[in-house]
């Protein structure tokens, strides 16, 4: 076997230097009645040349996603990645390595994510960044969970336009914790603020905002942070496409506590949903709260500045249950991408792609509002994502769509059940859809 | 070495935007004042060519497994296939929308499916949940499993019990599922103490969380009294699969009794370890848990013949992250089992334990072993007797650096009185006699360095890129981003050959 290395003349060196006559002596402690008689009734090993013919077959059976244009996001965006980080990322010293609790021998690891860390602070203007939580819904519900700690109450307010599968996950984590959950109602496409003003209550913990939201339409954190900081109940706001961050005010700017961003539109491949990636962003005074891993600056013995994982008492390694997290194994690979993208843009690319996806995003809705088939379903302020009501059958226009090689919008009737969002559409657009593009969207749409 | 920040340039760029950025179109006419941000976010400015060598250089900092030897103990650093990369890279799967129609993904839905029933056959349970993205996920996922399993059967319990030989994310994941946590204590052959587990165990108590081999390596002779003692009190069994590279074709831990069992591929499955991620945490269940795994499972219908997405367990403990699961490490992971085949897997097994054994045997003259017996894939030595000499374990691990490898696991797991200083080796099957009879020389070479120049253990390591670390200063200062260290400049007087080297 070409990863076994060992032959069996050698493993048999090595059993009589052991001092044993066969394998068997060394698996006594498993029960004879417990083992396995026969082989595993799995597929033999095929060779490397049958294996890549096998898994092209089947990712055929895939559409060429490749070469089809996405005007779908919901919480998953398509962005261009640059060939340069690709190919930084195979590098094995970063593949292949664990988890840098040697700082010796992982300064690679650990200053890539210090400087995201520092990236991240920048661009939420947070100052304390986790940098690697698995997805934006894990993040979110580890937020959650912090607010709890924090404040010693039992009460969160979600915003039902909080992404359905986040809302799913917060109450899955939340579930043993004898949590009340608080459902906030939207009203016109954005959270319903005279709801938020009678639910906040001294006894809540937190309340959980995500802007822009599920619907695409950017909240007025400002007017919600008031009200929520009018009582002592922290915010925690979501960020779904980070690179709206690019354009939008930081959630530092508007008074958020707790920021848990999905960072998967920075260099990040779809790839049928995962592995992404996520941050969670603080203030200084509720550092020791923070579940996960992070990097801080120190000196080693020759004064060279370095990096070590470090504020570790927290870490279920150390503590066990007393752990802030159980989080362990993360997504630090995806940390190094977004930091080699965010890089790559700097500061002038990271604003003009996030200018050109508001824009390119408000240019198909215009196009798709003169066709006369669509019409606005609510007035608000977007990002690149917004809804339309369609006049014909949604299903026969994402027929269309996919015939015509892009991968249709999200049907929004597949997560709100409400009456006025039958036969309502969620597009989202980013630099990856050319003009020409929109233009033949909204061509084959008119007919 | 010089951060990226400490790089940039003003002007310069090392992106290429489209032609075409619409212009035409003014921002104010998109979005309304309020919301747009007034300055720009600083990032850094630098082209191409510096982003490629900063972080290449960055990698020469790092020791991976392909540059030789990394025996963490319970990390399962095995080779990692590079055909698995290329194939979990194909354009139809990478690209792949989570939301795509799903007549347009049936080739992701077709992996989810096979590797179910592959996972299945392996550790002989009945169904299997991809979502956990890692193994304290897949943890958490499975005692969320447990919990609700008795929630609906009316049967409210509080406790779960735990070897004091557990990782911690065992404890850590019991305690975010809401559970209190009762440690069981090992006996002096380093495994669960049945006497002590038969009188913990109780009809409060959801069940008992096992690592088998254990964390030190070693085989709980008692499993099936285990298994009795759990069960005969209406407990469940959770297997931490951590360790399953000991166990493939040889026992399946469904046999057993085992009822939830997480694995995670990044180890014994040979996907890549990323510097701490991305894996995925799996979760396979016995039939009465079925209903229960998180949402949503990939089903087969057998008369469109087509896979979907099924959504409809109504008393499934619900998501547990958004979308489905880390696809591409499943894509690797499918493509290793069908590289290895039945045999491949057996003679995985077959290979780490012997290699750990013959370590164990090679070392234990030098290292006294936490327990003098067979281990299973990875074996417990200790540093012990080089206390006298002034070296800890620590300094043993720092020394091995300067031989260019990577140390293995040290103080984990630690329970007195005979796991302590421990020194967790874990030679993966890929890992060939040569190999460790180099590592053995080292370690030797080292015990002897330890007797008669302490010192270049206590001040080691000398040969890599950085030395010692000052981690309780990490502490004092919290410096956690670079806009910290600026706010801190005058204090921290960093020369130039202290950051550019």
């Amino acid at each position: 076997m070409r990863y076994i290395p060992s032959t069996e003349e050698q493993k048999k060196e090595m059993l009589k230097e052991i001092g044993v006559s066969s394998f068997e002596d060394l698996i006594e402690s498993v029960p004879q009645c417990l083992r396995l008689k026969d082989k595993l009734n799995i597929p033999e090993a095929i060779s490397e040349s049958e294996l890549e013919d096998k898994i092209y077959r089947i990712a055929k059976k895939n559409a060429d996603f490749y070469s089809m244009k996405p005007l779908i996001g919901a919480g998953s965006y398509r962005h261009f990645i640059p060939e340069a980080e690709k190919f930084l990322l195979q590098r094995e010293e970063f593949w292949t390595c664990y988890t840098p609790y040697q700082p010796e021998l992982s300064q690679g690891t650990l200053q890539s994510i210090f400087e995201y860390q520092s990236y991240i602070s920048r661009l939420t203007k947070m100052e304390v960044i986790i940098p690697s939580i698995y997805d934006g819904a894990s993040a979110t519900a580890e937020a959650a969970l912090m607010s709890l700690r924090l404040t010693h109450k039992n009460k969160i307010i979600v915003s039902n336009l909080l992404h359905p599968h986040y809302r799913e996950t917060v109450k899955t984590y939340l579930a043993p914790h004898e949590t009340e959950i608080i459902d906030l109602p939207y009203k016109n496409g954005l959270v319903d603020m005279e709801k938020l003003k009678i639910l906040i209550e001294e006894d809540v913990a937190s309340v959980i905002i995500q802007s822009p939201n599920f619907f695409g339409s950017i909240e007025n954190m400002a007017e919600i942070s008031e009200i929520v900081h009018s009582k002592s109940v922290l915010l925690i706001n979501v960020i779904v496409e980070s690179m709206s961050l690019g354009i939008l005010k930081a959630p530092g700017e508007i008074g958020a506590d707790i920021v848990a961003g999905n960072a998967q539109s920075f260099g990040m491949d779809l790839n049928y949903g995962g592995p992404h990636n996520a941050y969670l962003g603080t203030r200084k005074q509720y550092t020791r709260q923070i579940p996960g891993r992070i990097v801080g600056e120190t000196v080693d013995v020759d004064g060279k500045r370095v990096f070590v994982m470090t504020l570790r008492a927290r870490e279920q390694d150390i503590r066990r249950e007393k752990a802030t997290s159980n989080i362990c194994t993360n997504h630090n690979l995806n940390v190094l991408a977004a930091n080699i993208f965010l890089s790559l843009i700097g500061t002038e690319g990271l604003y003009q792609i996030s200018l050109l996806n508001t824009k390119s995003a408000h240019y198909l809705e215009n196009l798709l509002l003169q066709t006369g088939k669509f019409e606005r379903v609510f007035d608000c302020p977007f990002y690149n994502e917004f809804l339309l009501k369609s006049k014909d059958d949604v299903s026969s226009i994402n027929k269309k769509l996919l015939e015509n090689n892009f991968v249709p919008p999200l049907k929004i009737c597949e997560f709100y059940q409400e009456e006025n969002m039958n036969n309502v559409l969620l597009f989202a657009v980013t630099e990856v859809l050319s003009r020409d593009n929109l233009n033949l969207v909204a061509k084959i749409l008119s007919k | 070495m010089k951060l990226i920040f400490e790089k940039s340039i003003k002007g310069r760029d090392g992106y290429s935007l489209p032609q075409d950025l619409f212009d035409n179109i003014k921002i104010e006419e998109c979005l309304p004042e309020y919301v747009i941000s007034k300055d720009k976010k600083l990032l850094s400015e630098v082209s191409e060519v510096d982003v490629v060598r900063h972080f290449t250089k960055l990698s020469k900092f790092n020791y991976g497994l392909d540059d030789g030897f990394y025996p963490l103990g319970s990390c399962t650093m095995k080779y990692n296939p590079k055909i698995n990369e290329k194939l979990a890279s194909l354009s139809n799967f990478i690209y792949a929308h989570p939301l795509a129609p799903e007549e347009t993904v049936q080739g992701c839905l077709e992996i989810f499916y096979d590797l179910n029933k592959l996972l299945c056959e392996i550790t002989g349970m009945d169904e299997y949940t991809m979502s956990p993205a890692a193994g304290a996920h897949g943890e958490l996922a499975g005692i969320l499993i447990m919990r609700k399993y008795f929630v609906d059967h009316g049967d409210i319990r509080h406790k779960m019990l735990i070897p004091d030989s557990a990782h911690g994310t065992n404890p850590a994941s019991a305690a975010m599922g809401g559970f209190q946590i009762v440690e069981v204590k090992s006996n002096e052959k380093g495994t669960v103490d049945l006497i002590e587990l038969a009188e913990l165990m109780d009809e409060d108590t959801v069940g008992l969380m096992l690592t088998n081999p254990n964390t030190v390596g070693l085989y709980d002779e008692g499993i099936e009294e285990i298994e009795k003692i759990v069960h005969n009190k209406g407990g469940l069994l959770y297997y931490d699969g951590a360790n399953i590279n000991a166990s493939l074709g040889i026992i399946r831990p469904g046999d057993a009794g085992f009822d939830v069992v997480h694995l995670n591929l990044h180890k014994t499955f040979s996907t890549p370890h990323g510097g701490g991620g991305p894996g995925a945490g799996v979760i396979g269940v016995k039939k009465d848990l079925i209903p229960y795994l998180p949402t949503p499972n990939v089903a087969f219908n057998s008369d469109q013949k087509k896979y979907y997405l099924s959504d409809t367990a109504e008393k499934s403990i619900g998501m547990v992250r958004a979308f489905w699961a880390n696809f591409s490490v499943l894509v690797k992971t499918y493509v290793w089992i069908l590289s290895m085949g039945p045999d491949g897997l057996y003679n995985t097994s077959e290979t780490s334990i012997i290699n750990a054994n013959y370590v164990l045997a090679k070392l234990k003259n030098y290292y006294k072993p936490a327990y003098d017996r067979y281990c299973g894939h990875e074996c417990t030595v200790t540093g012990r007797e080089y206390k006298k000499y002034g070296v800890k374990t620590l300094d043993i691990a720092k020394r091995i650096m300067d031989y260019g490898m990577h140390p293995p696991t040290i103080y984990f797991p630690h329970f007195e009185p005979y796991a302590e200083e421990t020194i967790m080796v874990e030679p993966p099957e890929s890992e060939s006699k040569e190999i460790l009879d180099n590592f053995i020389d080292i370690m030797i070479k080292i015990s002897d360095e330890a007797k008669t120049n302490p010192e270049l253990l206590t001040t080691a390591p000398h040969n890599t890129p950085i030395r010692r670390t000052n981690d309780a200063l990490a502490i004092k200062r919290a410096i956690l981003t670079y806009d910290d260290e600026l706010k801190l400049k005058d204090e921290l007087k960093y020369q130039e050959k202290d950051i550019d080297f």
